[in-house]
């Protein structure tokens, strides 16, 4: 349990960015405290095995720490930024592994432990992105998340899926900005600062 | 390939759907295209979302003090040279970064009989001590172990430590890595080598 008084929760995760450029390390344990239980419920999404699931978040995050100076606030959110790069360790891992696996969206279970108001908000994101992925063609979000989930390649892809590769890539595009629009609508930032209280 | 193929690479790149090669060229075309930065954005932050829409069972402790561990000893300049980064964001600056500040970062896979990431990152005083960290590599064999080397610009290989592997290895180094020095590390026969006798599991340039 952390006991620590959360002394940067008031900041936003761009100035925690800057002040990461500075080497300030409380502000990597206030993202990691933000965002690392939803870097970690990607990782396992993608490896599903806890071990090579937090070798992922423990790269990606060190990568963030690592690399926070060159990070352009206009160029994306940081919370994009932090689960990008945790994203793409995990890719990167499961290539190695060989660990894909072609299923889409499993069933997933509510998250459980952590506080009410965490428990809560990431169940809240949740059913939004659901919900979103659901009023996709299902050609699109199959392609999509056979990608980002699984782990494959576009040429893989059009492989399995027995389509010409520009059909997938399309399909990508097309899933990818549907998706944003779909998102829009229904759009609170999807940015959270936890309670200043200990968990 | 084309601009105009580079162009359609976007979407997959947001969702990490790319081969090494394919990223690679990406991130050389983002360099000079302005508009595949503004759709990169614009595609990657709902590609992201997709990582909300998961199950997100709370990590274990030891998960965040292992980050923070590992952060607290790297030197905060540290430049990666990570296979694929987000280096498009400052191509230029990260350039000339890299050219002047003397700690490396490195993935490298271990070898055919192993697929596991290793990440080894050196962190480099300002009198020249170094402290190595290895995460990753397989623990040694009985009978062997790890040693680490310091190889000085155009010099002989120093003996530097020696470390049993595992999921995280510290190694403060003997001596001092010199400037354009490469730290490498071999498997030997336990109680080391005076001078290497395998093939590098890892080298990395500081």
């Amino acid at each position: 349990m952390r006991n620590v008084t959360r002394e940067l929760a008031h900041l936003s995760d761009e100035a925690l960015v800057a002040l990461m450029a500075r080497s300030e390390q409380q502000a990597l344990a206030e993202l990691y405290d933000r965002y690392g239980r939803a870097a970690f419920g990607l990782a396992l999404r993608v490896l599903r095995d806890e071990t090579l699931a937090e070798d992922a978040v423990q790269d990606g995050f060190l990568a963030v720490w690592r690399t926070a100076a060159r990070f352009i606030p206009e160029q994306g959110k940081a919370s994009t930024w932090i689960l990008t790069l945790v994203h793409r360790r995990a890719v990167d891992l499961v290539r190695r592994e060989q660990r894909r696996r072609g299923d889409t969206l499993d069933e997933v279970a509510d998250p459980v432990g952590g506080s009410v108001d965490e428990v809560a908000w990431l169940r809240l994101q949740r059913e939004r992105v659901q919900a979103a992925l659901r009023r996709l063609p299902d050609r699109e979000r199959e392609a999509i998340e056979l990608a980002y989930y699984g782990g494959f390649t576009q040429s893989e892809l059009a492989e399995r899926l027995g389509q010409p590769i520009g059909t997938i890539k399309s399909r990508m595009f097309t899933g990818l900005a549907r998706l944003r629009e779909l998102l829009e609508e229904t759009a609170p930032e999807m940015t959270w600062t936890p309670e200043t209280s200990t968990t | 390939m084309d601009a105009r193929d580079l162009h359609d690479l976007t979407p997959a790149y947001a969702l990490d759907a790319l081969d090494a090669e394919e990223a690679a060229a990406y991130e050389a075309h983002l360099g000079q295209c302005e508009a595949c930065r503004e759709e990169l954005t614009r595609l990657n932050e709902a590609a992201t979302a997709l990582a909300w829409a998961t199950a997100a069972p709370e990590p274990p402790a030891r998960l965040r003090s292992s980050i923070l561990d590992a952060a607290a000893e790297e030197r905060w300049n540290v430049v990666p040279l990570l296979r694929r980064s987000w280096a498009f964001r400052a191509t230029a600056a990260a350039a000339a970064a890299a050219a002047a500040v003397a700690v490396g970062v490195g993935v490298w896979a271990a070898g055919a009989h192993s697929t596991r990431v290793v990440s080894a990152v050196i962190s480099v005083g300002p009198s020249g001590q170094a402290t190595l960290r290895v995460s990753g590599l397989a623990v040694a064999p009985s009978g062997k172990t790890y040693e680490a080397w310091i190889i000085p610009a155009g010099g002989q290989a120093r003996p530097a430590g020696l470390f049993a592997g595992g999921r995280t290895a510290v190694v403060h180094l003997r001596g001092t890595v010199p400037q354009g020095a490469v730290v490498a590390a071999t498997l030997e026969r336990a109680g080391g080598a005076k001078a290497p006798t395998h093939a590098p599991v890892f080298s990395a340039p500081v």
